[in-house]
């Protein structure tokens, strides 16, 4: 099982005496400390400014509503003005926040359900190749293997060349009635139009998340 | 520690909202130390609770003063470079979310169409069976040449350069003249493939005749034509 990282280590609060990692180390926590930020910001309606020095004399900040606000209201010790206009102008900040937060939990949503699909399509796979001496990776098949299913794999791929173009016949073929005025294109489709009606039978996708709606036809994973 | 799941949105209940804000202000104020400390830089934190009027602050008002000075010090350019608020800060962090999304759905398609192409190993002959589109096709198609060219590569290594008959020796020759190109293919128009799918007359390597008019993998040959040895677009690599 390959493992992206080491997981969750207990770190020596020192500075780190590897320079590399150091600023590996620098960059993910800055991005972690600003997403701690503004999720203080959102769940509670806080005021936030957060300024960071990096090992290269770069400076990083991060700012709720913005960083010269919050600065600026440190040091003058003013109450915040709450004006008319500012009102509406924060009012109108918060609701644009509001839709990116909504989208950014959809997208986050999205990506959680994809990875266990990965998850599972892992597990499914390891648990087939138990059974299935083919589906073991390729290093580890001895040569007569290899042989047949060098074979096996020509044949699927003659298969799959004879049943595009059964498609491909079918799709240029037009119906036998024609009506020029209906709002389908009279039947004929051209062969790598995916939105043209399926009146040829064949189930639009076998797999999830339609992907056959990507427009260009070479693409095959968008 | 909770470990709920806590929605991206204004807490509504007083005491909860209260309650998180101290937890989190703490929790922050934390990572800020140790941000400053693991990397030995300098950075501050201004925090406005929504409850009451003074600021809480890391390190301490003299550090503040003096980073707020050495920032405003710097030139505007500098400054603004890196400042994000949080309009701009949630939408680098959607981009970056999309792009994740896009690689781990391309990953389970790539393992959803082995898993058709094993499928498809079992039941020879019933390959309709799986009701596959054009668009599965080419990326089955894709997927079983690109085992053909390594069950070719690693047969050649085990053969040890011994001789080897014609048809795994020019898929072998050509995959090591080509390398590892597993972008090459993508800027096939898929007509082409079909065309050559179609087209009896470059079928000239004596692979399979007859009926069959699919095109040998690695064409005639000759590796100067980009199609030659990539028929299928390659859908993994944009």
């Amino acid at each position: 099982m390959t493992r992206k990282n080491k997981g969750r280590q207990k770190v020596e609060m020192v500075k780190m005496p590897n320079e590399s990692n150091l600023q590996v180390t620098f960059s993910k926590r800055r991005s972690g400390l600003f997403k701690k930020a503004s999720e203080l910001c959102t769940l509670c309606g806080a005021e936030v400014a957060i300024i960071v020095f990096s090992p290269g004399k770069k400076v990083f900040s991060f700012g709720h509503p913005c960083v010269e606000s919050v600065v600026e209201r440190f040091l003058t010790r003013n109450p915040p003005q709450i004006s008319g206009t500012m009102q509406l102008i924060e009012a109108h900040r918060n609701a644009s926040v509001r839709e990116l937060n909504m989208q950014l939990t959809q997208v986050l949503n999205q990506l959680e359900v994809e990875k266990k699909r990965g998850e599972e399509l892992n597990q499914m796979r390891k648990a087939s190749q138990a059974q299935c001496w083919w589906e073991a990776p390729i290093e580890e098949l001895n040569l007569p293997q290899l042989e047949q299913l060098k074979m096996s794999l020509e044949e699927l791929k003659k298969s799959v060349g004879k049943q595009a173009e059964k498609i491909l016949i079918q799709n240029s073929n037009p119906p036998p009635q024609f009506f020029p005025g209906s709002s389908s294109n009279g039947g004929i489709n051209l062969p790598f139009d995916h939105h043209a009606k399926n009146n040829t039978g064949f189930n639009p996708n076998m797999m999830p998340h339609g992907y056959n709606n990507n427009p260009g036809f070479g693409r095959g994973f968008y | 520690m909770t470990r709920k799941k806590v929605k991206l949105a204004y807490i509504p209940s007083d005491s909860a909202r209260k309650a998180t804000f101290k937890k989190r202000k703490k929790g922050l104020m934390k990572k800020v130390s140790e941000l400053s400390t693991l990397c030995g830089i300098e950075a501050c934190a201004i925090i406005f609770s929504p409850f009451d009027g003074e600021p809480e602050i890391w390190p301490s008002p003299v550090s503040v003063r003096h980073m707020l000075s050495q920032f405003k010090n710097m030139p505007k350019m500098e400054q603004s470079k890196k400042m994000v608020n949080q309009d701009s800060f949630l939408k680098q962090r959607i981009a970056r979310a999309n792009e994740q999304l896009k690689r781990q759905r391309k990953d389970n398609r790539e393992k959803e169409i082995t898993k058709v192409m094993f499928k498809g190993l079992t039941t020879v002959g019933k390959l309709l069976q799986q009701d596959l589109n054009m668009l599965d096709l080419n990326d089955l198609g894709w997927i079983v040449e690109q085992n053909l060219k390594e069950i070719s590569k690693r047969m050649e290594v085990l053969n040890k350069g011994g001789s080897i008959n014609s048809s795994s020796g020019a898929t072998a020759a050509h995959s090591s003249s080509q390398g590892e190109k597993k972008s090459s293919g993508f800027e096939q128009k898929q007509q082409r493939w079909l065309l050559d799918l179609m087209n009896p007359k470059q079928n000239n390597t004596g692979g399979f005749r007859g009926e069959d008019v699919i095109m040998f993998p690695f064409g005639d040959g000759e590796s100067a034509t980009t199609h030659s040895n990539n028929l299928w677009s390659n859908p993994f690599y944009p």
